[in-house]
């Protein structure tokens, strides 16, 4: 009974004439988003979380988690019609997706696209409700040692997943912690790294910070290429997807479903992985393996169930247990911390409306985007055929204005010029952004309950291994670690055998 | 790419032992006392240690084919003068105020990649600064620095 009380809270505080505004404004921006190849979720979240200063918290949050679940929806369109992913989750629709649309098959391979996103999102937000609930429960008995061994292992599997060198991740990571060390110390008070600059007594701004490394850097890197984007001439025709592709692609997008979800509640996890493994994990179940990248539809309805599935996942360690675990969460996570929210377990306690409210916009964004999606699809098209040279200052411009409009001072932008000069340095020596993120965000957290978990075990660290919880989350992450030295040792070890003969 | 996996390594290596220097001159306390400068002290100590790891890993890393620069057939300039661009805007802004400075940026960057009819570049330009300026200092408040000539 209190479950549909919740419910009902929740759909009350969404269908509020401003939160429903903000959400429509969230999953149109986010859907654009995904349709523009050059700004992805990150980037979009960072422009426009100033503008929601003067909205209420629960409003803010439901633009902005708005424009995280449009642009999984939308970065499907670019990946069908021209074959580049709109954000980094849609890539491997390209695979199929293209060739769909080569096919003279755009419309079902879009339609499916926004059906199994539909079915994924309706799918994995009864999954969050019943999940989130019982964990914030659950975290309630976490003190500061638990918190800080539950973010050490975040932060590892983070650098895990990473695409590229696990060594590079790893040392984003750290540069991240030292930059979110700037600032006062919040325990004594006392000014760190501000070399006398006023402006960093507060720290260094997440705004700036990421749309440097995210929004500038990408620009900068597509401006020092030239750009050709062909859009596929073709009949996109009628787009909902007939009852054999139905029956083909049914259990993909369950299995999509399922994969997104729990790969999207683990740290690093997210979109992108999620999006991968499903369609890895398709191709292995497949009776006929060979079709995929040749036009499978299952190949379009599995990585685009997947990646929105993996989008609502991940909502549930921010708000149980206020661990974001990837950036696009730790940018809601400071968006709640900026209107005074605590994210965690008491979240549900003290600000039911907040999280019933975002359940409930969820499913209604799910809806919204539906109907966006299938039938203004000409509107995407139209908007994808905005050339860069256009499009590119725009951004910056954008990029600009935000880094401006949090503090009104110069030295933002300043801040954010560097971060993309880096970023755009870091893309170019293969580091990656995302660990340096959710580090930074964690930082002060991490840093907060490493020291008070000391000043409680009077300064022994045998307080991680005699606490359950930490011990297990410290010895997992201590494996995960070795599980990569071991194979590297063993290479080496190979390479000097055959010198050696 | 071994040459530019030695390069970062070693910047990385330096900006470690400066933040560790400069850790300990704010007071890494004890383990039961930790002051300001204990977590940087531990981050930039592990940071040293993986960037010397990074450097020896790709020392005796095995390459085959000489690798190109990451610069090499890009159009890198483009890149600097929009950084140079960006760089000049924000010094700018305080003084020449948010229309006119953004107008000249803007000019700039349409014109930087592609060159286009000059009167398109014009509209394009005052329609993106004077839209920007009305969503975001009339409807959204935002402060934007009048400058000497008070708009």
């Amino acid at each position: 009974m209190e479950f549909f009380q919740n419910i009902l809270l929740g759909f009350q505080v969404v269908l509020d004439p401003t939160n429903l505004l903000l959400c429509f404004i969230g999953v149109v921006v986010g859907t654009m988003v995904g349709v523009l190849p050059g700004i992805g979720p990150v980037g979009a979240m960072a422009l426009l979380l100033p503008a929601t200063f003067r909205a209420t918290p629960t409003s803010s949050i439901i633009m902005l988690a708005g424009i995280y679940y449009g642009a999984m929806y939308g970065g499907s369109t670019t990946s069908i019609l021209i074959n580049i992913p709109g954000e980094a989750a849609s890539v491997v629709t390209c695979l199929d997706g293209y060739q769909m649309a080569r096919q003279g098959r755009a419309g079902p391979a879009l339609g499916m696209a926004a059906m199994g996103s539909f079915i994924a999102g309706t799918l994995s937000v009864i999954g969050l409700m019943w999940i989130a609930r019982p964990l914030a429960k659950a975290a309630l008995r976490f003190g500061p040692p638990e918190y800080f061994a539950l973010m050490c292992t975040g932060l590892i599997i983070l650098t895990y997943l990473a695409q590229g060198s696990i060594l590079k991740a790893l040392m984003m990571a750290l540069v991240g912690i030292i930059i979110g060390n700037v600032g006062l110390d919040m325990i004594t008070g006392l000014p760190r790294f501000t070399f006398g600059i006023d402006e960093l007594t507060d720290g260094v701004g997440i705004i700036p910070v990421v749309m440097g490394l995210f929004g500038i850097s990408e620009v900068l890197i597509n401006i020092e290429r030239t750009l050709k984007r062909d859009i596929f001439q073709t009949q996109i025709g009628h787009l909902w997807p007939s009852l054999k592709d139905w029956a083909v692609a049914k259990w993909s997008i369950l299995r999509g479903t399922l994969i997104g979800f729990l790969l999207g509640i683990l740290p690093g996890g997210g979109a992108i992985l999620s999006s991968f493994v499903s369609y890895a994990v398709e191709k292995k179940v497949s009776k006929h393996p060979e079709r995929f990248g040749k036009g499978a539809i299952e190949g379009v309805a599995a990585p685009e169930s997947a990646n929105n599935a993996a989008a609502t996942g991940a909502l549930i360690p921010l708000l149980s247990l206020g661990i974001p675990p990837n950036v696009v969460m730790a940018m809601l996570y400071t968006a709640l911390m900026i209107h005074g929210i605590q994210p965690g377990p008491l979240l549900l306690k003290n600000n039911p409306d907040l999280f019933w409210g975002l359940v409930a916009s969820m499913y209604l964004g799910n809806v919204l985007l539906l109907l966006l999606n299938l039938p203004l699809i000409g509107i995407w098209v139209r908007v994808l055929k905005v050339p860069y040279r256009i499009l590119f200052p725009l951004i910056l411009l954008f990029c600009l204005i935000g880094a401006y409009s949090v503090k009104n001072t110069t030295f933002d932008l300043f801040l954010m010029i560097f971060f993309g000069a880096v970023g755009y340095l870091m893309r170019k020596f293969d580091y990656e952004a995302a660990p340096l993120i959710l580090a930074f965000v964690l930082g002060p957290i991490l840093e907060q309950s490493l020291r008070q978990s000391l000043l409680i075990s009077k300064g022994s660290f045998m307080i991680f291994i005699n606490r359950p919880i930490s011990a297990i989350a410290l010895g997992f992450g201590f494996l995960l670690l070795l599980s990569n030295i071991f194979p590297y040792i063993k290479k080496r070890r190979q390479e000097y055998e055959k010198i050696e003969e | 790419m071994k040459a530019y996996d030695q390069g970062s390594s070693l910047f990385w290596l330096l900006f470690s032992v400066f933040v560790f220097i400069e850790s300990n001159r704010l007071g890494i306390g004890t383990l039961q006392n930790p002051e300001t400068g204990f977590i940087s002290f531990g981050a930039s100590g592990l940071l040293g240690i993986l960037s010397i790891t990074l450097f020896l890993q790709s020392s005796f890393r095995k390459e085959g084919a000489k690798t190109k620069s990451p610069f090499q057939g890009t159009l890198w300039k483009r890149v600097f003068l929009v950084l140079i661009a960006l760089l000049l805007y924000t010094k700018f802004m305080p003084v020449g105020g948010y229309l006119i400075s953004t107008f000249l940026l803007m000019t700039f960057l349409f014109f930087i990649v592609e060159r286009q009819k000059l009167r398109w570049v014009l509209v394009l330009s005052s329609l993106a600064t004077l839209v920007t300026y009305y969503v975001f200092s009339k409807w959204l408040n935002c402060q934007f620095p009048p400058g000497l000539f008070g708009f």
